[in-house]
């Protein structure tokens, strides 16, 4: 208690090097935490989008973390400073935009967190952004690769870590979203005994979900046309804007996927498809729609598609 | 509120948060994606030939720039002014990416230049002195510095070349080495003799380059306080930039106050303009209502005045024939004025009625005065009624017979002094 109010105090002075800056911050990351959940709860409390509860208490958290974390690493730039001032101003600068939080009341439910999770780090990282695909409808390397219209040199090069998703990087995104273990025991067990339901949740959420995360776009990167996508993808350009814009549009991922049915070698109409974990190295894959959650329904279709697949 | 669950949490950030350098630093960056205002922009390709990366904001300047690992770990970036220049150096990995922002109200630039780390080489070569000129960013700042150190590169590199000159031969020609003894340890002395000349040389190139080094940082210093002061003119700037906007929205906002106010105030006295006029208007129509009311009543009343006229003419005509016929009997009669008591008084009646009833006006000449008017009345037997009203008099009089008034009017018109007689009784007649 008396560490905290020391160093409560001294983020109140000035920091006139990196090192010195560097060395405080790292003693007084629970104060800087606590300092910036609590802005944020009061952010939330003053737009009405404030719930006296766990998950609200958890959002605040999550978001008081992710300016702590570029409190951190700006704030190296910003010497001399008095820490808690930058802290507030960066927190200050953050609120003023507009929409800073994915806040939606639906999308505090466990699924709705799960959602959010991976696509709020889908938007900063390659590895979650290319997972994406196999989450929300069950797409493997292959068919991704092939919906994508990507050759060896591209497929490698977007999928080169996607190890370090399967191992590291999927867990690490379930515990900065506050997702705990018996959560994501629930969310399987519910796709398990009702997928369906669940599926229908997930395509009614999505749009919430996309709209938001999609902002993050750059601006010459709009949902386009059918006959755009065909002659994008006839005239073999804009890579990186078939990886981003697809996995984060639904309306275009699935008139793409419509059209380029042929390509990926299935019959069936794509559609959402939730999977919860990470498809281990070397697992049996699904098609479109007809594997829910990896669960086979009557006689419906299941491949082996590669070992080697992320 | 403090769960298990929320303090198990709050943890796991907190040791995230503690882990981040690490994980920031784990990573061998290749591509480095760029984000603005947490919008993804574009990726830096570090292992390029030239790994810089451009990009121009509109609408909005670049206040926040994240600088993220392909998997997503902030690996640098900062925040920059709304408005005004910001230039840092972060170190991405092993090397640096250096930041250029540019900002002004509606939009801004970003220039981001990525350096890889020096290896070894370059390492041992700064050590020892040798730098070369893309590598060292100072070089550019400090000619002086370069210039001395590669002279002192060329004097070290004679003197090492004389040695070995001198030397060399003598390594090769072991077997004369005896009879050239005198001679090297000759050639020897001349050497240390150029060797002192050379560490002379040297301790003076040593002391130019200290000089050249306190220039150089006296001038680095000059520079940061430039920059410095830049900084703070881009602020006063900036603030002074925000004053005047604000001023003019001020501005705005009491020129829009004051026209609606006027608008208002314009609008109420019209109002109250109109609802004036309309009760004017209305009066009016109440007095005009009103006038044709009198007008109508005036009509009426003459209208009735000239059947009194008429019936008092015919009166008066009846009343004459009736004292005409009549009279012998009275004057027969006039012995016996006691026998017919009550004929003297109906025809006296008759006689006084007569006499009120005839009233006229008369004018008279100019200069006439009041007595000769007095005596005029008096003469007649009449009475001035009222004041003269625009050189008109009325006169009752008394007739003294039952002669028609005609003929009296002609009597009195026959006066020397009366201009005009009529016989209207109910107003003055007009001039």
């Amino acid at each position: 208690m008396r560490d905290g109010q020391i160093f409560s105090a001294r983020l109140n002075n000035v920091v006139t090097t990196e090192r010195e800056f560097d060395e405080l911050v790292a003693k007084s990351l629970p104060e800087l935490l606590d300092r910036a959940t609590g802005q944020t709860k009061r952010f939330l409390r003053e737009t009405n989008q404030w719930g006296d509860d766990i998950t609200h208490e958890k959002l605040a958290l999550r978001w008081g973390y992710e300016l702590v974390e570029r409190f951190v690493v700006f704030g190296r730039t910003e010497v001399p400073c008095r820490p808690f001032f930058l802290l507030d101003s960066l927190i200050a600068k953050s609120f003023s935009q507009p929409d800073p939080l994915c806040y939606h009341k639906e999308l505090l439910t466990p699924v709705g967190r799960f959602l959010d999770g991976l696509a709020s780090r889908a938007v900063v990282s390659r590895d979650a952004l290319i997972a994406l695909f196999y989450h929300f409808y069950g797409f493997s390397q292959a068919h991704v690769v092939k919906l994508l219209g990507f050759g060896q040199a591209e497929s490698q090069r977007v999928y080169k870590n996607f190890e370090r998703w399967r191992q590291t990087g999927w867990q690490r995104t379930m515990n900065e979203t506050g997702l705990s273990g018996s959560e994501i025991e629930v969310l399987e067990q519910e796709l398990r005994t009702k997928p369906d339901h669940l599926n229908h949740e997930v395509d009614r959420l999505m749009p919430v979900l996309q709209s938001h995360y999609r902002k993050s776009e750059p601006e010459h990167y709009p949902c386009l046309s059918e006959q755009k996508w065909g002659q994008l993808f006839h005239d073999d350009y804009g890579h990186d804007y078939r990886v981003w814009h697809l996995a984060f549009c639904r309306d275009c991922f699935l008139e793409v996927a419509d059209r380029r049915q042929a390509e990926v070698s299935s019959g069936l109409k794509p559609q959402v498809n939730l999977h919860i974990h990470p498809l281990k190295k070397g697992g049996v894959l699904a098609l479109f729609g007809g594997d829910r959650g990896g669960r086979h329904h009557g006689n419906t279709r299941a491949h082996r598609l590669s070992r080697t697949s992320a | 509120m403090e769960t298990p669950e929320l303090t198990d949490y709050r943890a796991h950030l907190l040791d995230a948060l503690d882990d981040q350098p690490r994980r920031a630093g784990e990573e061998r960056p290749e591509f480095l994606q760029v984000l603005v205002n947490h919008e993804r922009v574009g990726t830096l390709n570090c292992a390029h030939t030239d790994p810089s990366f451009t990009y121009s904001a509109r609408e909005r300047s670049i206040q926040h720039l994240e600088i993220r690992n392909e998997s997503g770990v902030l690996v640098g970036g900062c925040v920059a002014p709304e408005a005004g220049q910001k230039s840092v150096r972060v170190p991405i990995g092993k090397g640096s990416v250096a930041i250029e922002v540019q900002n002004h109200f509606d939009g801004g630039s970003l220039k981001l230049q990525y350096a890889a780390a020096p290896g070894w080489w370059s390492n041992l070569a700064s050590s020892i002195g040798f730098s070369s000129a893309t590598s060292s960013p100072t070089a550019a700042t400090t000619p002086v510095w370069t210039m001395t150190t590669a002279f002192a590169q060329i004097v070290l590199a004679v003197g090492v070349v004389a040695l070995l000159a001198e030397r060399v031969p003598n390594w090769l020609n072991a077997e004369d080495r005896a009879h050239q003894l005198e001679e090297e340890l000759a050639a020897r002395q001349s050497t240390q003799e150029q060797i002192d000349r050379v560490h002379q040389q040297l301790a003076q190139l040593v002391e130019a380059q200290a000089a050249a080094v306190a220039v150089s940082r006296s001038e680095q210093d000059r520079i940061a306080q430039l920059n410095a002061l830049v900084d703070t003119v881009a602020l006063a700037q900036q603030k002074l930039n925000t004053q005047v906007v604000s001023v003019q929205e001020d501005l705005k906002t009491v020129k829009t106050d004051v026209a609606q106010e006027v608008e208002t105030g314009l609008r109420v006295a019209v109002n109250t303009v109109e609802a004036d006029r309309e009760l004017v208007r209305q009066d009016l129509k109440s007095i005009k209502s009103v006038n044709e009311t009198l007008i109508k009543q005036v009509a009426l009343l003459e209208s009735r005045n000239r059947e009194l006229h008429a019936r008092l003419a015919l009166t008066s005509l009846e009343v004459t024939k009736a004292n005409a016929a009549p009279k012998p009997a009275v004057v027969a009669k006039g012995d016996l004025p006691k026998e017919t008591p009550m004929a003297t008084p109906v025809a006296d009646g008759i006689r006084e009625a007569d006499r009120q009833a005839f009233m006229f006006w008369v004018a008279f000449q100019d200069g006439t005065t009041e007595k000769s008017i007095e005596d005029l009345v008096q003469e007649l037997n009449g009475i001035k009624k009222g004041p003269m009203k625009s050189g008109w008099y009325s006169v009752e009089v008394n007739l003294p017979n039952p002669e028609p008034p005609d003929r009296f009017l002609e009597s009195v018109k026959r006066a020397k002094i009366v201009k005009s007689v009529v016989t209207s009784k109910a107003m003055p007649p007009a001039q």
